[in-house]
């Protein structure tokens, strides 16, 4: 059963995905309004799988953990850094160091102050901590500098001009200090969070569901209009509609197929652009796919805008890079690098000496794109390659067992909700240490045409073309290839007004529910 | 008791129907109208029409080709759970009674044991934990079921065995085998297919059950289990489609569940068979009963 | 035949010959006590010992959930150590008992958490359900039984027998389906997800666990009708029963009086027996209904790999259904007092 919601989980599972919307402009705290019943919002979704960014395992909990922490940026809808908990930023002049200016008057959601004292402690942590999974990610960071209260400097190993996009995301959310005074403290956070996000806990029942209220203290408090947000863990996706048509649920993620139906249920329905790039995990590691040119004809064999027909009833588009169509990483020249060519496949597959029959390999899916699994089972078949599928169920540990960390998969159908610095998403997808570059090569080129995009400023009239040249180096190259790119369809009842758009990522700003 | 059972119309209706559904599991995918393969990404999820009688799933394969494809699969899955239980019920279920006093109890144990397991957290638990697949699932449903054989047996035997002309047949010299061959089987063999009978048509139920959770599901392989839940997936598209392997389903354990009952019935007409029969009854619904719900 | 009707394993107590020998000997409650310690200790243990090995033959360690994406084979070997995954089978099901018997039923390896407070959360969901659903299979099997008893041999008693058997071959997630697409979005009556505990708001609890409940208790409803119809109807072949008639004692009195009594051991065995199936079957009603309950937990936990919490999840299970078990047939020896006698 396609299943956006465990989808998003799943694709998120292999990465840390992070998009944070600013609200712009100035801090304060505003007030709930107490005048009438308190506004309640019921969102079925997952929860995380920790609610401490530093432990948390999967990319997709940035949708949800974010709503307790706020970072020093987040992005904009088109997936630049804008301020959020810094009012500004500058680098130094060889880009190794970078100061941020943070808001007057922040304070965490228990009302203790947020300085450049805790930014600098909660990074730290994070650097520190021994189960820290974001350890990778703020490598990059030397040391830090207390300037005064509101001026902290992260001081850099090297020149590098993704730090404001990489810390939008979990690896930039903010710790209350006070939560983490003592290890024992901090291995509470798991499932008491401390921030200061627009949202603060009330009551949370692991993997069921969480009730949080509004956080006064929130620096974009004024556009937050929901005073209780009740996140459950969402039911089958087949009774989705009637959750929402029923007032079990009041927002929830849904699938493409079931868009005309909610419809016709009076229900309203947003497709919001996202991040979200569907791809498949080649191991070239494994025997037949040490030959190139086998790996090769596999990239033309799979039409992919049948699969997006199939997987997501046709919304979104074939893409042929790790990036969606308008994102800044987007290569318009990749348009239609491994364009459907079955005829090429077989010719390839000819010269690598294999007759029609003669190749098998193993198709490793999650049961909800077990149908995708199916259809490109049968282009396979179309150009002579035989295969099985391997079904893993979804939320099961086997996938990270077999796909990431005994990388025994041949052919996995893997998806990215995308990371917050472009860089940081080529790293993953086809970095030496990357998750979903299973095959874990990476030529010199790639590595010297990545570091070069890190070290140029983002205004820099070199930057995309840089960023285009790795981008196009790592497509050439890697085993693994992408198939599409999807948005982020979700349905909402009629008295909950539009969600904002933001790539991959769910925000609140805004969003007001009437008739409660 | 086989002739009698098919004498009474639930037995005659039921027989048919299992006969109907036999021939399709053997003839099935040679009467399929399609290759329940093919895909056609053109028609996907279309209404049934001349050329699709119960129109084409979501790959646009078509479902009455996919259905009768599917029974071979769906009905041996069943029946080889049924054999496993069976296996490993009968027999410890027969020595119980004959082996002495330790290994009655032990056995006596290890069947309780195995009944308090809540049955189908057990089936997922194992299933999922010792490799998805459905050999595993087969065979961890099979033990599951296997104390239901186990009482029905161990039951018959019980009542043969310490049945006054049964004793007096061993006092005159009787070998045990003439015993078990002559009595035994005469008494435990109607109660056994009662209970496998029934047991047939709860293991399709278990077996759906789980390729709907996900659990042991092998595609592109057509299940009426895993077909029913594929449509699930597209109800608000199609929301008659589930109907087809649902019905399917429901019609074939109605069968089975019909047949142990013209079957209990007809083992029940002289005086001793009838509470025989009626014990083995309450027994046999064990299994039966052990569907979960 | 009453023996037969005793529900689960303690119907084999009365079952043997050897067993028979065994009850007249002892008598009374501790006795009965003692008696029932023989089978149920050994049953935990063996019961137990099964559940716990599954964990140790699946191979699984706490490594993929603990450390996420940046597993490395380092890591992976410093946990297992920690974990004391380095010790032999036999110890570590000894350990893991002896903390069991002190309330102690471990820590997940999924979120690190203490299990038992995420038990009882979810065991609140599943007895709901469950409980609801018995509640319904009780009334409805009763009433079903009871009226196709009075009725026999007539169209109605045909009727409710082919109802029973009807509803008794309804997969409970066809069930599920067809109650949502009928109940929830076609008349709007309920909701089709979500759980409130009962102090929370009780008729809010009610209607959501209604649907679920009646999800799984159609086999439950199907099966003591179809075991009240029988064993009530060979009741009234009784002697006493004809006695009683004989001395013309009115219908109602024969019925609830000499009937009822002795002829329902079956349906009530009946109810022994559905524990575990009701327990366990709530997984599929579960996640279709969106609720986190103890089926669904352990079901998704047994697919994270997350080996402590399916252990412990089946060890409440076992508990539960033994001591419904023994419940069960408390209730049986006092109602039914023939069951005393054996065979």
């Amino acid at each position: 059963m396609p299943n956006i919601r465990q989808a998003s989980a799943i694709l998120a599972a292999s990465l840390g995905a992070t998009l944070l919307l600013a609200g712009c402009a100035a801090g304060g705290s505003g007030t709930v309004a107490q005048s009438s019943a308190p506004t309640v919002l019921k969102w079925g979704f997952s929860l995380p799988t920790s609610w401490d960014p530093v432990t948390s395992s999967t990319g997709n909990d940035i949708n949800t953990i974010s709503l307790v922490y706020s970072s020093l940026t987040q992005l904009d809808s088109k997936g630049n850094a804008e301020p959020a908990l810094a009012e500004k930023w500058s680098y130094n002049t060889p880009g190794t160091a970078i100061t941020f200016t943070l808001r007057p008057n922040l304070k965490f959601s228990d009302g203790t102050p947020l300085d450049a004292a805790a930014v600098r402690a909660s990074l730290e942590r994070g650097k520190t901590q021994p189960n820290s999974l974001l350890t990778d990610q703020l490598s990059t960071i030397k040391s830090i500098t207390v300037v005064d209260p509101r001026t902290v400097t992260l001081n850099l190993q090297q020149a590098d001009y993704q730090v404001p996009d990489l810390l939008a995301g979990k690896t930039g959310e903010i710790v209350n200090p006070a939560a983490f005074k003592t290890a024992a403290d901090a291995a509470k956070i798991p499932t008491d969070a401390s921030g200061a996000g627009p949202f603060k806990f009330k009551s949370f029942v692991p993997e069921s569901n969480a009730v949080l209220v509004k956080n006064p203290y929130y620096w974009d408090a004024k556009d937050i209009h929901i005073d209780e947000l009740d996140l459950s863990v969402a039911p089958d996706p087949s009774t989705i509609i009637a959750a929402v048509q029923t007032g079990a649920l009041d927002v929830a993620s849904l699938p493409a197929t079931s868009i005309a139906a909610a419809k016709a249920a009076g229900l309203k329905v947003d497709v919001v652009d996202s991040l979200t790039v569907s791809q498949v995990d080649v191991n070239s590691g494994l025997a037949p796919l040490t030959n190139a040119k086998v790996v090769e004809a596999l990239k033309y064999a799979v039409n992919r805008q049948q699969l997006l027909k199939v997987a997501n009833a046709g919304i979104g588009s074939v893409v042929y890079q790790p990036f969606p169509k308008g994102y800044v990483g987007f290569d318009p020249s990749l348009a239609t690098k491994f364009a459907y060519d079955p005829a090429k496949a077989k010719s390839l597959l000819a010269d690598a000496g294999f007759k029609p029959g003669q190749l098998k390999i193993t198709l490793t899916a999650l049961s909800y794109t077990q149908n995708v699994a199916e259809l490109v089972q049968a282009q396979l078949k179309d150009v002579g390659v035989e295969s099985t599928i391997q079904v893993v169920p979804v939320g099961s540990s086997t996938w990270q067992q077999a796909v990431y960390l005994n990388r025994t998969a041949q052919f996995a159908l893997d998806g990215t909700v995308g990371r917050e610095s472009p860089v940081q998403l080529l790293g993953v997808v086809y970095g030496p240490t990357g998750l979903m570059n299973t095959s874990r090569t990476a030529s010199p080129d790639f590595l010297a045409a990545l570091d070069k995009v890190r070290q140029t400023p983002l205004d820099s009239p070199d930057y995309q073309p840089l960023l285009w040249k790795a981008v196009e180096i790592g497509v050439s190259e890697d085993p693994s290839f992408s198939l599409y790119s999807t948005p982020r369809i979700d349905v909402r009842s009629p008295k909950v007004s539009a969600l904002p758009h933001f790539l991959s990522q769910f925000r609140w700003e805004g969003v007001t529910v009437s008739g409660n | 008791m086989f002739s009698r059972a098919l004498r009474s119309p639930l037995g005659a209706v039921s027989a048919v129907v299992i006969a109907i559904v036999v021939v399709v599991a053997i003839f099935g995918p040679v009467l399929a109208p399609y290759d329940p393969l093919k895909q056609d990404v053109a028609h996907l999820l279309a209404a049934p029409s001349a050329a699709h009688w119960l129109g084409t799933d979501y790959l646009g394969r078509d479902v009455l080709s996919r259905l009768l494809a599917g029974a071979p699969l769906s009905l041996l899955s069943a029946a080889e759970v049924v054999a496993i239980g069976m296996l490993l019920g009968v027999i410890p279920g027969l020595l119980s009674v004959y082996l002495g006093r330790v290994f009655e109890w032990v056995s006596l144990r290890v069947v309780d044991a195995l009944i308090t397991l809540p049955f189908l957290v057990f089936a997922i638990a194992t299933t999922a934990l010792l490799g998805n697949s459905l050999g595993p699932a087969m065979l961890v449903v099979g033990v599951l079921i296997a104390p239901g054989f186990f009482r029905v047996t161990r039951t018959a035997a019980l009542a043969a065995a310490t049945a006054p002309y049964v004793e007096a047949a061993q006092l005159v010299g009787a070998s045990p085998w003439w015993v078990l061959r002559t009595h035994l089987l005469g008494k435990v063999a109607p109660a056994v297919a009662v209970s496998a009978a029934s047991a047939l048509g709860a293991a399709l139920v278990i077996v759906s059950s789980l390729t709907f959770l996900g659990i042991g599901v092998q595609p592109p392989a057509p299940t009426w289990g895993g077909m029913l839940s594929d449509d699930l997936g597209y109800l608000f598209q199609q929301s008659y489609e589930p109907v087809f392997p649902a019905v399917l389903i429901i019609v074939t354990v109605g069968a089975f569940n019909g047949l142990a009952d013209a079957l209990r019935d007809a083992s029940g007409t002289e005086a001793r068979a009838r509470s025989a029969g009626r014990r083995s009854r309450i027994i046999a619904t064990k299994e039966s009963s052990r569907v979960p719900a | 035949m009453t023996t037969l009707t005793s529900p689960g394993f303690i119907g084999q107590l009365t079952a043997s010959r050897s067993r028979r020998r065994f009850v007249r000997g002892l008598k009374g409650a501790t006795s009965w006590a003692l008696r029932m310690l023989a089978i149920v200790v050994p049953v935990f243990l063996f019961a137990t010992f099964v559940t716990y090995s599954l964990g140790a033959i699946s191979g699984h360690s706490p490594a993929a959930l603990k450390l996420g994406d940046s597993a490395t084979p380092q890591a992976v070997a410093a946990l297992n150590a920690q974990y004391g995954l380095d010790k032999p089978l036999g110890a570590r099901y000894l350990d893991w008992l002896g903390a069991l018997l002190h309330g102690d039923l471990g820590t997940s390896w999924f979120n690190g958490l203490p299990i038992a407070p995420q038990l009882v959360e979810r065991l609140g969901i599943s007895l709901s359900i469950a409980g609801f659903a018995l509640v319904i299979g009780v009334t409805g099997g009763f009433a079903l039984g009871l009226l196709a008893t009075v009725k026999r041999g007539t169209l109605i008693d045909r009727l409710v027998t082919g109802f029973a058997s009807l509803i008794a071959t309804i997969p409970p997630f066809v069930a599920s389906i067809g109650l949502i697409l009928v109940f929830c979005v076609t008349l709007r009556w309920l909701p089709s997800a979500g759980y409130v505990s009962p102090t929370v708001n009780f008729g809010q609890w009610l209607t959501l666990i209604t649907l679920p409940a009646i999800a799984l208790s159609l086999d439950t409803v199907a099966e003591i009708a179809r075991q009240l119809r029988a064993g009530l109807v060979s009741a009234y072949d009784e002697n006493y029963v004809t006695g009683a008639v004989v001395r013309g004692f009115s219908d109602r009195r024969v019925l609830f009086s000499h009937v009822l009594r002795n002829g329902s051991g079956p349906a009530i065995a009946v109810i022994g027996m559905r524990a575990p199936a009701l327990l366990g079957g709530a997984v599929v009603t579960e996640s279709i209904f969106g609720m986190e309950g103890f089926g669904r937990f352990g079901s998704e936990s047994a697919l994270r790999g997350d080996v402590p919490t399916v252990q412990a999840v089946l060890v409440v299970g076992i508990v539960l259904v033994l001591a419904f078990n023994l419940l069960v047939n408390g209730l049986l020896t006092r109602l039914v007092p023939a069951s005393r006698r054996g065979i």
